[in-house]
């Protein structure tokens, strides 16, 4: 906890987030107080929440961020931003004309969302950051806002001009950037911004466009546009370029990674908000203690790790038809071509591959033995440790056989003990009657009656069990929930999070669910409230919605994980 | 006419409509995925192992009523049975899979019919037994007769069906929905003079209800 404490710098640390979601100065927040504070405001509709920013005092709440944020706020990546509440992106509150003192003051919301999304480009640049942020903090009277505001935005126009060029090359990136940096200071003002820019960045994309309308049907209170090159991580080729961020986070990781031991913790909380594409294999090898920290031990490790495999291989694979084990191996057997690993084209090689794995781990972890949703959780690993020799847009039409032989084996048997080491966190999942997953999925019930009342006595009223359609998401840990990119973005999260895939992923169920408190709140009969709930609309997810996703999450935890009694009713 | 106010029908000649809730069993990779798709999307996809279970609902206006079927499909790993019983708690039908090309499912079957027999009394839930993937006639391991047997000596609804080339998908659930309101309709004449209205499903959806862990 401590740890990552102190690796969420934006809203840990500076405590900013924190009052935002408590409602109330940070000085007094609790765990305790925070709960509290959460509950009936959930209840009270999204104006109200959209406005708890300022609950408790308007100055501390931005004063506080800005003061503690700016130098960082360039560095500030991912879901590590003081998380802004994805419930509350829909409506667009009003400009109250007069604030009472208590508890909600829409207007400052209101306006400040204005400001910001007038001036949020202006973080792009960089250098204006720290006096904006001053002086932001300094005058949170509209007037003076907006003419700062103005100020900025006629200095940044300027700028504009000269960085045209760049700006060109650079545009998407940088409104994601800036999106992202946007949530950073201040979380739930997004939305505006999104609006203003919905249209350039789906106008550039016709892909986006698509996405952008469908999203808005399903999610009509988000408008953020799907940024596809906000997930250039995975499955995109429409920019090949770095951001400036980017290309500096993967120097830090490249910087961690050559060291002659790489210091994990470190790792672990520059992973948490997600691992540039080039350093993921490697990143993911240590972080699930399959590669040894030491630079020199590395290779030895893995041949010996490999061999060891291989070993395994031989050793059981013949047996696969033996009469004990022929019942294990049939299912696998028949399981594997049914996968659609989506971006993975199911060739004979690849399904081998999958198979000796899968079998292998099964006849060696007899206790569960193999149980369908397992044959899934191999999938990230082969996807990820492939693209250390393929680009990754080519995964989708890559002839796997054409690879050596060598590089085939090596994939297999790193696939084979990473995925070990997932399950060896998670086996009660898979052991008999699975408690492990009838554990979390009440558990999952019990943190959703506590964080949001209303969906859970919604779900409960139609007689919706949460076992089942959490039952998936437990036992394929949402794989079969959102697009296997996302999937990919989660696990550099699970594998930095002390029991991220045993434990944290109920906290990420739990924001998941709650991420759909509108749609679950409008079906009003339990059929289309599971059916809803069995094919939620996350197709064109990516890593922005990861990141909300996980911050929330981290916020849940936050306020629960260490509070047992709030926990528990 | 009569059967109608017998089932409480508004004078209006409105339909009643009861939901049902039927339940997929059978071995994995036999098609319960794969028939429920076929019936209630009218398609045919390689579906993913099924986890848990995946609900899916369809509509049936028949003359005396509009049946919903609220139809489960489980997993049919043996792996998670401990977990499946869960859904079928409750339930008002159920259909036993089976691959043709596959006799050890059709032992599979009669396996989960114990299971149903003991959990319900034989007038409680409609049962068929459902060889699937007769478009596989080739590779054919079980003959229609005895299926068929089998089924008639349990008292159970019985048809060969195809998902892939859809073959007789629709009639195996259309022959359930008539047995289900047949029965409706024996148990309103049946001394209770309420029958089994709406409320009485309602307290059935309770039943469902039970499933906690």
């Amino acid at each position: 906890m401590e740890r990552m404490r102190s690796g969420v710098v934006s809203w840990s640390q500076d405590g900013g987030a924190l009052s935002r979601f408590c409602g109330e100065g940070w000085e007094g927040v609790k765990p305790e107080g925070a709960s509290r504070g959460r509950q009936p405001r959930r209840g009270e509709g999204d104006e109200v929440t959209a406005a708890m920013a300022s609950d408790g005092g308007r100055k501390q709440f931005w004063k506080r961020s800005g003061a503690k944020v700016p130098g960082s706020i360039q560095h500030v990546y991912g879901a590590q931003h003081p998380p802004f509440d994805p419930l509350l992106h829909g409506t667009l509150v009003k400009p109250g004309s007069k604030l009472p003192a208590t508890p909600v003051k829409l207007k400052k919301v209101s306006t400040f969302q204005e400001f910001e999304s007038n001036t949020s480009d202006a973080w792009d640049l960089g250098d204006d950051d720290d006096e904006l942020l001053a002086i932001a903090a300094e005058n949170l009277n509209t007037e003076v806002v907006m003419e700062t505001a103005h100020k900025v935005i006629e200095n940044h126009s300027k700028l504009q001009e000269q960085h045209k060029f760049q700006e060109e090359h650079l545009q998407e990136e940088k409104q994601v950037e800036s999106v992202e940096l946007t949530s950073t200071a201040c979380g739930d003002n997004r939305l505006v911004k999104s609006i203003s820019e919905g249209h350039t960045s789906s106008s550039s994309d016709n892909a986006s466009e698509n996405t952008s309308m469908q999203r808005s049907q399903s999610l009509p209170q988000t408008s953020t546009p799907p940024l596809v090159s906000g997930m250039a991580d995975c499955n995109t080729s429409v920019t090949p370029a770095l951001t400036e961020r980017e290309a500096s986070r993967l120097d830090k990781f490249k910087l961690l990674l050559a060291g002659p031991n790489t210091d994990l913790e470190e790792l672990r909380k520059l992973s948490w908000s997600g691992i540039p594409k080039r350093v993921r294999p490697i990143a993911w090898k240590l972080l699930s203690g399959y590669l040894p920290a030491n630079v020199d031990r590395r290779e030895s490790t893995l041949q010996r790790k490999r061999k060891e495999y291989f070993a395994f291989v031989e050793q059981y694979y013949d047996s696969r038809n033996d009469e004990n084990h022929q019942d294990t191996y049939r299912q696998i057997h028949i399981d594997i071509p049914r996968m659609s690993p989506e971006v993975l084209r199911l060739q004979p090689k690849v399904t081998e591959i999958f198979e000796r794995i899968l079998f292998i781990w099964a006849i060696r972890h007899p206790a569960s033995g193999y149980v369908q949703g397992i044959n899934d959780l191999a999938t990230p690993f082969f996807v990820v440790f492939i693209c250390e020799y393929i680009e990754e847009e080519e995964v989708e039409n890559f002839d796997v056989s054409s690879l050596p032989e060598e590089v085939l084996q090596n994939i297999e048997a790193d696939s084979y003990w990473c995925m070990s080491k997932l399950l060896d966190g998670i086996q009660d999942n898979y052991t008999f009657a699975q408690p492990g997953i009838q554990k979390k999925v009440k558990m999952l019930e019990e943190l959703v009656s506590r964080i949001d009342e209303q969906v859970h006595r919604h779900l409960d009223l139609h007689e919706v069990k949460y076992l089942q359609f959490a039952f998936r998401w437990m036992n394929n840990l949402l794989m079969r929930e959102v697009p296997l990119r996302c999937t990919i973005r989660l696990w550099d999260t699970y594998q930095s999070e002390p029991e991220g895939f045993s434990h944290f992923h109920l906290y990420v169920c739990a924001a998941f669910l709650v991420r759909w408190r509108k749609e679950i709140l409008e079906e009003k009969d339990f059929q289309e409230l599971l059916i809803f709930l069995q094919n939620l609309p996350t197709v064109h997810w990516g890593n922005e919605e990861i990141s909300v996703l996980l911050a929330e999450a981290y916020r849940l935890k936050f306020a629960f994980a260490d509070a047992p009694n709030h926990y528990k009713k | 006419m009569a059967q109608k106010e017998v089932l409480g029908t508004p004078p209006e000649g409105i339909h009643p409509t009861y939901p049902y809730k039927v339940v997929l069993l059978g071995s994995t990779s036999v098609g319960k995925s794969s028939l429920a798709y076929r019936y209630v999307k009218n398609d045919f996809k390689e579906s993913l192992p099924t986890v848990g279970c995946s609900f899916f609902t369809q509509m049936l206006n028949m003359e005396v009523a509009t049946v919903k079927l609220e139809i489960w499909d489980t997993a049919g790993q043996e792996k998670y049975q401990s977990v499946c019983h869960l859904y079928y708690r409750g339930a008002h039908a159920a259909l036993l899979v089976y691959d043709i090309t596959n006799k050890e499912t059709l032992n599979r079957a009669k396996l989960w019919l114990r299971d149903l027999e003991k959990e319900f009394l034989p007038d409680e839930i409609v049962i068929a037994l459902v060889g699937n993937k007769v478009d596989l006639a080739a590779e054919r391991e079980v003959a229609t007769e005895e299926g068929e047997e089998f089924a008639r000596t349990r008292g159970l609804l019985f048809m060969e069906t195809s998902a892939k080339s859809n073959y007789q998908v629709n009639d195996i659930f259309m022959a359930i929905a008539r047995e289900l309101l047949q029965r409706e309709q024996e148990k309103a004449r049946a001394p209770s003079p309420h029958g089994r209205s709406t409320v009485t499903l309602g307290e059935s959806r309770v039943r469902t209800g039970c499933c906690r862990l």
